[in-house]
Parts: structure tokens; sequence; C-alpha cells
């Protein structure tokens, strides 16, 4: 069946946003992603426009992250404190970042710099946590962790002023840690026109040293709060968020957050993070691929990137 | 003076069966056109329509169906290789006097029944639409016609625009001859008036015109949902985003209720 989408201007099998949702909410269940890197390209090639394409799915993963926090929540696996610096960096990130766009727009070569700054993003983020995470499975097999041993960036973090706890994840650090990280993927985030999730996800992971399912639910937490931001500002200023599309998307992603949740539980951390590793490089070589590879139509609307 | 007022009388006598004897001319050739399906109403389960234009011109002709949009311009984003390897958008280019829908369909070839004047005149075929059409920035005629064609390729890989050559079946009745072409209407094409012009070709020459219409409009929730994205931009984001969150919320209590807590 068919449905014509009203800001998209386009008809859309109904069976494929259902079925991306689907696909794309388990993920974010799982990982806890927002999965816009692959949400947003496989909409523009199933002929939605660009700008519709990413403001839509935001809209989207508001449906999709309020249903896996929810899970998550439910079992107790959401440091809302933690969220909340997160969040505050992430804000600031995010502002500081729109302003680099101009810069580089102003520069003219704003493009390029976003591309390859999202390539080697996702190829640095996918490389090391699938290295570190297949490290970490052999020596959980081998024998029984040992302490870790203090290296000095962590006698460092130690000695930063405004030390706090953070209860659910079992961690100490100070307040600046998470609102300097958040705004370094805030920045990024902006800059490169996608949610950051899989920014966000390792450096809780690596650098805030907390478990990995309450990384899971708290950055879904902090993805919700940014999404309804994106998905007001692209609503208000570009009028680019397709509602018909966005209800299609998220009767599969609601779903499918919640089965991500359920089924991730059942996982190890170290399973997860693996995973996870795997889909950000094969979509890494997908764009390498993308670049490398003549392009069917050298013109395309605006928008997007 | 009297004389004078006379002599013009007589010439405005004779001016005026001059023009009727010319419109009766035009009255005898009688090219006409109808679009079967001038109003497209674009609901929620559109997924595109159908057209067809009929009507009876002289025998012997030649015709050619152009429906268009009205002219506007466009910018793109233009991709192009960047260190002699990486694909990426690396400007703009504006097409100026465009249609965003442009259909031709004729009888045969159309410079096989049209001097290259003719066709600039009335801009038929992607050739006359390129000369018709300003492309900026761009450094001479050659990247003119480069860039041209992948903006054709690019709408015709959108279905709005297509051209064809004897697509057109003609039927001789009563010593008229009757036309037909039926086409793909594709739901790419955005809601506004679309201009239907047939014209009748002889000699090298277009002899006649006619022209008909075919408007699209969103009805119903469509219409609804694009008004208010538009024009209630804030009330529609929030609308948006409450949905979400209830929709979230709503299908976590329904797991939970399910069985699915742990």
């Amino acid at each position: 069946m068919h449905l014509y989408l009203p800001v998209a201007l386009t008809s859309i099998n109904v069976l494929i946003p259902v079925g991306l949702g689907l696909a794309v909410g388990l993920l974010s269940g799982l990982f806890g992603v927002g999965g816009g890197f692959l949400m947003t390209p496989l909409l523009i090639m199933f002929g939605i426009p660009a700008t519709v394409a990413a403001a839509t799915d935001s809209n989207q993963i508001v449906a999709a992250s309020t249903s896996g926090t929810y899970a998550h929540w439910r079992v107790g696996n959401v440091d809302f404190k933690m969220g909340l610096y997160l969040l505050a960096g992430g804000f600031i990130g995010g502002l500081v970042g729109v302003q680099g766009i101009k810069v580089l727009n102003a520069m003219g070569n704003a493009d390029f710099v976003i591309k390859m700054t999202y390539v080697l993003m996702l190829g640095i983020v996918g490389t090391y946590m699938f290295i570190e995470s297949l490290a970490s499975m052999k020596k959980n097999k081998a024998a029984e962790t040992k302490p870790a041993k203090e290296s000095g960036f962590s006698k460092l973090l130690k000695s930063l002023p405004m030390q706090t706890h953070f209860e659910k994840s079992g961690v100490t650090h100070s307040a600046l840690l998470p609102i300097i990280f958040g705004g370094f993927v805030g920045i990024l985030a902006a800059v490169m026109g996608v949610g950051g999730g899989f920014l966000m996800v390792p450096v809780m992971v690596y650098i805030l040293r907390m478990p990995m399912h309450v990384v899971v639910g708290t950055s879904l937490f902090q993805i919700l709060f940014n999404c309804i931001e994106v998905t007001f500002l692209q609503a208000y200023t570009n009028h680019s968020v397709d509602f018909i599309l966005a209800v299609l998307l998220l009767i599969g992603s609601t779903f499918g957050a919640q089965v991500g949740a359920v089924f991730g539980r059942k996982l190890k951390g170290d399973q997860l993070k693996i995973i996870l590793a795997v889909i950000v490089l094969v979509v890494t070589v997908k764009i390498v691929f993308e670049l490398t590879l003549s392009p069917s139509l050298l013109l395309s609307q605006g928008g997007g990137h | 003076m009297k004389f004078k007022t006379r002599i013009f009388n007589f010439r405005l006598l004779i001016l005026i069966s001059l023009a009727f004897l010319m419109a009766g001319g035009t009255a005898s050739a009688t090219l006409t056109a109808k679009a079967n399906h001038d109003h497209i109403t674009i609901d929620f389960f559109y997924h595109g329509s159908s057209v067809s234009v009929r009507g009876v011109s002289d025998p012997g002709t030649d015709l050619i169906v152009k429906i268009t949009s009205p002219e506007g311009h466009q910018t793109l984003r233009q991709k192009g290789k960047v260190a002699g390897l990486l694909w990426m958008n690396v400007g703009k280019l504006t097409f100026e006097h465009v249609p965003s829908l442009y259909f031709l369909h004729s009888t045969r070839n159309l410079t096989d029944i049209l001097s290259n004047d003719e066709l600039s005149k009335y801009v038929l075929g992607y050739s006359a639409l390129e000369a018709h059409t300003e492309v900026s920035p761009v450094s001479g005629d050659a990247e003119k016609n480069k860039w041209f064609d992948e903006f054709v390729k690019m709408k015709e890989s959108s279905k709005v625009y297509s051209t064809s050559s004897g697509k057109i079946t003609t039927t001789t009745k009563d010593g008229l001859q009757e036309y037909y072409v039926l086409m793909d209407w594709p739901y790419q094409a955005a809601p506004g008036e679309y201009t239907v012009t047939v014209y009748a070709v002889k000699d090298n020459r277009v002899v006649e015109q006619a022209e008909s219409k075919v408007s699209v409009e969103q009805v119903g929730i469509v219409k609804a949902f694009a008004r208010m994205a538009k024009e209630s931009a804030s009330t529609y984001g929030i609308i948006s985003i409450l949905a979400a969150l209830g929709a979230g919320f709503g299908v976590g209590l329904v797991f939970r209720k399910g069985g699915g807590a742990h």
C-alpha cells in the first residue's frame, strides 16, 4: 500500500518506512544510538528529499528513544544525573558547532571538511571499539579481570575539581568531564549534521568508564532531548518535518526499541560493543565507497550532506 | 473631408471583411486539445495518475503535445571530484527559466518535422530548452551543455521530464485527423497548474496551436498537513513531538503489560 507524504511531496510504500523503523529502532534499543547515520541516507535512497529525511528522522528518534529510555529505565539502566550533565555540554557544543558550520561555509570547503571529519570519526571510533572489545572478550575468557592500572590520563581526571559520584553508573568524576565531552560530541554532531550517538556511546564507555548497559539507557535519554530540540527547530525554521512519514517510521521504531532493549539484556557489554563497532565500520566502508565511486547523478536538490 | 472619411470607411470595411475571412480560415483548421484528467487531486493514497490528451487536427499534420509547469529558477548541488579521487558536493548551480515538469510527445522526430528556428521559437525539445535556459556559473557552452544534460538526467530519473516520438496515435475520421496520447502522471510532480500545448505542424512550420490545462491540487488530510507545516510551524512541531513522545510511552506501556518486563 502506498501513502502520499504531504511535506516530502512524494509517495512511498508503507512497508518501507515501517521496516526501516523496525530495524533502526532495534539498533537504538540495543546500542543507545539514534541511528540517524543509517536512517537518513536510506530515506534519501527511497526518494525522500534530504532535508525532509534528516528532519523527519529526528522526529522519529524522539519516539524510538522515548520507548527505549522507558524500557531501560524500568530495569534501572538510566543514569539521569550523568545524562543531564552530558546534555548541558551537548547543548553548548551544538551552539558552537552551528557557528563552526558558518565559518566552514564562508571558507568554501565545508562539504570536504564535514565528509572527512565524518569518515575519520566513524573509522577511528569503530576500529578502536572493535579492537578494545575483542581484547577484553579474550581477557575475560582467559582469566579473571585484574584491577586496571591507573594511567596518567585517569590520574589527571581524578585531579579535576567538582568531583561527584554517579550512583547509577558507579563512577566518580569531576562534573566538568561529562560537560566537556558532551560539548565535544555536540560540536562534532552539529558540524556533521548527525545526532552523535555513535560518538557519545564510546565517550561514556571509555572516558567516563560507565558500564555498557547503563551507557545504552543514558545515551537514549540524552538523545531524546537532543532530538526534541532538533525536531522543533527543523519544523519551525525549515518546515521539513513530514508528520505522516514520522508516524510510519515510529510505528516500527518504538516497537524495535523495546525488542532491542529486551534483547540487549541477554548480551554481555563486550558483545554489544563489538557488534556496534562492526556496524559503525560497515557504515564507514559504505561512505568511503560512495566517495570514491562515480555517482550516477551529478546534481542533487539542496540540503543534507 | 467627407470624401476622405468615405475612403477611410471603405478601407475599414475591407479590413473587417479580411479579418472575417482570416477568422473563417482558422475556423476551418480545427485544432482542438482536451486533457481528459485536467484536475488531479492528491489525497492520502495518491500514487500518481495518468493524463491523456486528445483532439482533432487537419489531416496530414504532425502533432506535438507539450506539458510544462511555469518556468522558474532552480538551485542544485553540484558533485565533482576533489583531490582527483573523492566525489562530493563542490558547489551550486543555478538554472534559470526552467520548468519543473517538461513532457514532450510528438508524432515523429522533432528534427524531421520542424526547423531549428521553429523548435527554439516554441521551446520544443531538450536542445531548444537548453538554449532557452541560463546556467550559472559555467565557463562556456561546453560546460553549460554538460550540466544541462546532467540536469535532464536528474529530472528524468524523478520522472518529471520525458520526451517521446511516435507515442501519439492518429486516426482519420470524417476528413479530420483525431489524435490521442496517454502518459503517466508522476507522483513526483508538485501541486500546481500545468499547461498543455498542442502544436499542429506542416511543411516545417507550426501552423496552429491549441491549449488546455492540468491542475494538480492537494486535498483532505494531505492538504491540511502541508498547510499546517507551513503556516503554523510551531504548533505543527509541537504536535509532532508530542505524538512521538506519546507513541514511545504508549508502546513502552504495552510491552510492560504484555509481560515484557524482566
